[in-house]
């Protein structure tokens, strides 16, 4: 028997030497290779917290802030396979996710994936609540814009990760990302991190815009309005401050809830009209070839011109006034808007003059405004002109142009003579306030101080009486503008709509001091054409409400002089 | 009677039992969040160390008891106690079974749990000491033989009926080998394994998942998300120690990673807090275990000690080859603690009480020595004894009776023999 025991202890010894060998070979020999592999899934080097800075309206109030949100993760590794199917209902039935798709998710092979981000905190409570192995919250920052719509083309939006995906969000994105910072720390297998004192939260630089919460609010309150009485497709306004540029307000109309962005059917109304939709500007474009005619010292404010033909030919295309007119002088061509008048006024300028002046205002080029999708509009080198051409291009034909392009023109003559840059973002702030950034204005002079405060004054007429937009006009202070209304062009045609047109009124106010330059661009309105009645009304509405927003005085309290005496 | 007790035995469990505790609270000293919530938020840093010291202090008493039972007992109780054990194995399957992930091993006793498993190791070497030294007892016989397998079998169906597989392989290993020691012939054990070998991977084969989970340690990375994830992790563990060790209490795979590190894989644990040091350590304390144990078995006369001792100590070292061979990843991962180390109280209990009855055949072997000198010295002992003699009296001559004990006694064994 002893041989049995011998036999034995030998089979056993030789197990003992076997587990020497092949400890040996995994912990010497294969050490440094398990140690990598520990090292990657016991040490997490972890992306500290970030927030995105915020964006801030010219007053410093909030356009766009984030707030801790509770997003459902899980680790389908702990989820055995026949549990799936209970935990895909049980997770459907909160969240309200389709069970397939969350049961896709929990078969996976990874040990991580998102069930639902950024939930509502009664989805978070209940998902805390339910205590389902294998699933946890975890806390992500989401983008909120808590004045939901407001300045909803401006802003634009960020995606799931907090990434710029629209306007300044995507423009100033490298500015709003915090700076990522990494940490390195000790966790367990749920991902619990063993040192958690060192984690701290990194900021994004704050911007703060030129847009005015209020004006942005009142004009896009009009706007809206506008759009619903007059049927009309979409319209956009911009109100500018024209002397340094700064867009005080953009809006379009049909608008759309930041905070839904998934939500938008027509990708369309995500554009920022007024910078990236041209158009014929119509009327509104008589100012260059006025200006350029005064400029050119061709007239003088009371030179005469005969209209009482009511037509005129160039080119073999007969052009029509809206209105027969008599014989007007230079001041009442623009004030009535006569196209026969400009035509001729466009004719002793001249193709390449007018060619010229059309490119100084800034049109065929962008204007440079710090928001991308900026097109350049179009204005064809006189080379490439037709016969008729001279006269449409004086009318505001064959010419196409941003709504920020024609406004940027009337800030010349509000000026007295500089085109301005125009801009969104007034200052970059660090998280704690200091500046870091701050637009300075840009301007170049293009025309001559006298004649831009000699059209200025004629452009105040076109709100007085006899003018073309007496709706525009507002009590106490005196107002600086013109109409257009402009044929669309329909492209299966191939010819100017019957039907559809393009009202629109661009001004300053008051005419005398200008605070604020405003172009309102109605598309497709229904009932009326003209932008007299279409446009200007809302131009009034618009501008009554931002002068008291802004404490403007009445033009006529210094003659009256009762500021000082009644108060 | 008054023969001394093995120290070298003792200090090795004494080794074992202290590298367990300090392992023990490494591993569960730290409070995870899923660890506190099972405690329903209660401290748990003292928790499991606390647990297991009560039941070493039961162990030692246990040891203690059973290192002075008089062996004509332990034969009178071996057989009652494989019915109890039988008995005890039977409550799991009532109202006071314990279920833990789908295997139902314990049975609650109130102040604690217990593992009958365990117990019925121990009552089957006990029975089969007894079966094997009584004088009916026909090794060639086939009935002989078969009766203890049978009886095996009846545990091994219970064994998969909880299920527990650890239990039934050590079990097998044990039983086979005490009848291999028992001298039953070689050709009955071959058939019995061969048949055992065809049931067991028909049993594999016709569940494939229980197959692909037998087969995961082969390569572990085929799955290392499911069935090959706790090899890869006790790999990182082990591999990540070294030489030398992360350093004691510094395993970062305790945290979560490594599941069961506080009983079935508390090595890989010690291999990376103490590095291929600290493990080779341990294996080599079992490895001493082990030989100092089949030296007292080799020098038993009696047929009862002799099994008695061959089973405690093949007991213990098989259960630990096994855990180090399922940590290694040289067997498929089944649920066996590592005796004295592992967390769980059953097992230190019934390792304690197998501690026990091998000290108290060793003292018996000795004290027995004298009386039965007589009838049992063959010529080769009467050789060596006498050659032995003639030294001490040489030796006394130059250095006269300085030694010890053992001297005088063999001067009276020379004086008796001659």
């Amino acid at each position: 028997m002893k041989t049995r025991l011998i036999v034995i202890v030998c089979l056993l010894s030789v197990g003992f030497i076997a587990v020497i060998c092949k400890l040996s070979y995994i912990m010497l020999i294969n050490h440094q290779w398990y140690a990598e592999k520990a090292r990657m899934q016991q040490v997490k080097t972890e992306n500290m917290p970030t927030k995105r800075g915020l964006i801030l309206d010219r007053k410093g109030r909030e356009l766009a802030i984030n707030l801790d949100m509770g997003s459902i993760i899980c680790n389908p590794a702990e989820i055995p396979e026949s549990e799936a199917q209970k935990v895909a209902a049980m997770l459907s039935s909160i969240t309200g996710k389709d069970t397939r798709t969350i049961l896709t998710k929990l078969n996976s092979d990874s040990r991580f994936c998102w069930i639902d981000r950024k939930v509502s905190p009664q989805v978070a409570e209940r998902i805390k609540n339910s205590k389902i192995k294998g699933i946890a919250l975890t806390s992500e920052v989401k983008r909120v814009y808590p004045k939901r719509s407001l300045a909803s083309n401006i802003i634009g939006f960020v995606d799931i990760d907090n990434k710029g995906i629209e306007g300044l969000e995507k423009m100033y994105d490298k500015e709003l990302t915090a700076p990522t910072e990494k940490i390195i720390a000790y966790k367990d297998a749920k991902g619990n991190l063993l040192s958690k004192g060192e984690m701290r939260e990194i900021k994004g630089n704050n911007i703060l815009l030129t847009i005015d919460e209020g004006l942005q609010y009142i004009l896009e309150k009009n706007l809206d309005e506008a759009v619903k009485h007059w049927k009309a497709s979409y319209a956009t306004a911009i109100m500018m401050d024209p002397f340094t540029g700064e867009i005080m307000a953009m809006a379009n109309s049909p608008s759309f809830d930041l905070n839904n962005p998934g939500m938008i059917k027509d990708k369309k109304i995500i554009k920022n009209r007024g910078i990236t939709d041209c158009y014929e500007p119509g009327s509104t474009f008589k100012i260059i070839v006025g200006a350029a005619a005064l400029e050119e010292g061709l007239v003088k404010p009371n030179a005469r011109y005969d209209c009482s033909a009511g037509y005129i030919e160039v080119g073999g295309r007969r052009i029509k006034d809206a209105h027969r007119q008599g014989v007007l002088t230079f001041q009442e061509v623009i004030q009535k808007s006569s196209n026969v008048g400009t035509i001729k006024i466009g004719l002793s300028l001249g193709k390449e003059r007018l060619y010229e002046y059309a490119k100084r205002f800034g049109f065929g080029e962008k204007t440079g405004i710090d928001i991308a999708g900026e097109v350049s509009g179009l204005v064809r080198p006189p080379e490439k002109w037709s016969g008729i051409s001279i006269g449409s291009f004086s009318i505001g034909q064959e010419i196409s142009a941003t709504p920020l392009q024609i406004l940027r023109a009337y800030a010349v003559i509000a000026n007295g003579g500089l085109l301005v840059k125009p801009y969104l973002l007034s200052e970059i702030q660090s998280p704690d306030g200091a500046t870091i950034y701050k637009t300075i204005p840009v301007a170049r002079r293009v025309l001559s101080e006298k004649t831009a405060k000699n059209f200025n004054m004629i452009l105040t007429t076109v709100t007085e009486v006899g003018g073309t937009a007496k709706e525009a006009s507002i009590e106490g202070n005196q107002v600086a503008g013109k109409t257009g209304t402009a044929q669309k062009y329909d492209p299966l045609t191939k010819r100017y709509s019957k039907s559809n047109y393009v009202s629109s009124f661009v001004g300053f106010v008051p005419a005398d001091k200008p605070r604020l330059a405003l172009i309102v661009v109605v598309h497709d309105p229904r009932g009326h054409i003209y932008g007299g009645i279409v446009a200007a009304p809302v131009f009034r509405k618009i501008v009554g409400d931002a002068l008291s927003y802004l404490d403007v005085p009445p033009d006529d309290l210094k003659n009256k002089n009762i500021l000082v005496t009644s108060r | 009677m008054n023969g001394q007790c093995d120290r070298q035995i003792l200090f090795i469990v004494f080794a074992l039992v202290i590298i367990g505790l300090l392992a023990v609270y490494s591993s569960t000293s730290v409070i995870t969040p899923e660890l506190a919530e099972k405690q329903n938020g209660k401290a748990v840093q003292f928790f499991f160390l606390k647990k297991q010291l009560y039941a070493l202090f039961l162990g030692v008493l246990l040891l203690l008891l059973l290192s002075r039972v008089n062996l004509r007992i332990l034969k009178i109780c071996a057989l009652p106690v494989l019915v109890i054990s039988l008995i005890v194995l039977l409550l799991v399957f009532t109202s006071l079974g314990i279920s833990v992930k789908g295997a139902t091993r314990w049975i609650n006793l109130t102040l604690f749990s217990f593992q009958p498993s365990e117990l019925v190791k121990l009552a089957m070497i006990l029975f089969l000491a007894w079966y094997m030294s009584r004088e009916a007892f026909k090794k060639d016989n086939f009935i002989y033989f078969i009766i203890p397998i049978g009886i095996m079998g009846i545990f091994q169906v219970i064994f998969l009926m909880q299920p527990d597989f650890g239990a039934s392989i050590s079990l097998a290993i044990l039983t086979i080998s005490m009848l291999l020691l028992g001298g039953v012939r070689l050709r009955f054990i071959g058939g019995v394994s061969f048949i055992a070998l065809i049931a067991f991977t028909a049993l594999l084969i016709s569940e494939p998942y229980r197959l692909r989970r037998v087969t995961a340690f082969i390569d572990p990375w085929e799955d290392p998300l499911r069935s090959g994830f706790q090899l890869i992790q006790s790999y990182i563990a082990l591999g990540s120690g070294g030489l030398t060790g992360v350093g004691i209490g510094e395993s970062k795979q305790k945290l979560a990673f490594l599941p069961e590190v506080h009983t079935d894989f508390i090595f890989s644990l010690i291999g990376e807090e103490a590095g291929f040091f600290g493990a080779s350590i341990v294996i080599i304390l079992f490895c001493l275990l082990f030989y100092r144990g089949i030296l007292i078995a080799s020098k038993m006369k009696d047929p009862f000690a002799y099994y008695i001792a061959c089973g405690t100590v093949l007991m213990i070292t098989i259960q630990a080859i096994i855990n180090f061979s399922v940590v290694t990843g040289l067997a498929p991962t089944k649920g066996l603690p590592l005796p004295f180390v592992s967390y769980g109280g059953s097992s230190l209990l019934i390792s304690m009480m197998a501690i026990g009855l091998l000290i108290n055949v060793s003292r018996y072997q000795e004290s027995n020595a004298l009386s039965q000198a007589e009838k049992i010295i063959d010529d080769k002992t009467l050789v060596n004894r006498v050659n032995h003699a003639k030294n001490i009296r040489n030796w006394q001559r130059g250095l006269g009776y300085t030694r010890c004990k053992a001297i005088l006694c063999d001067q009276e064994l020379f004086k008796k023999t001659l």
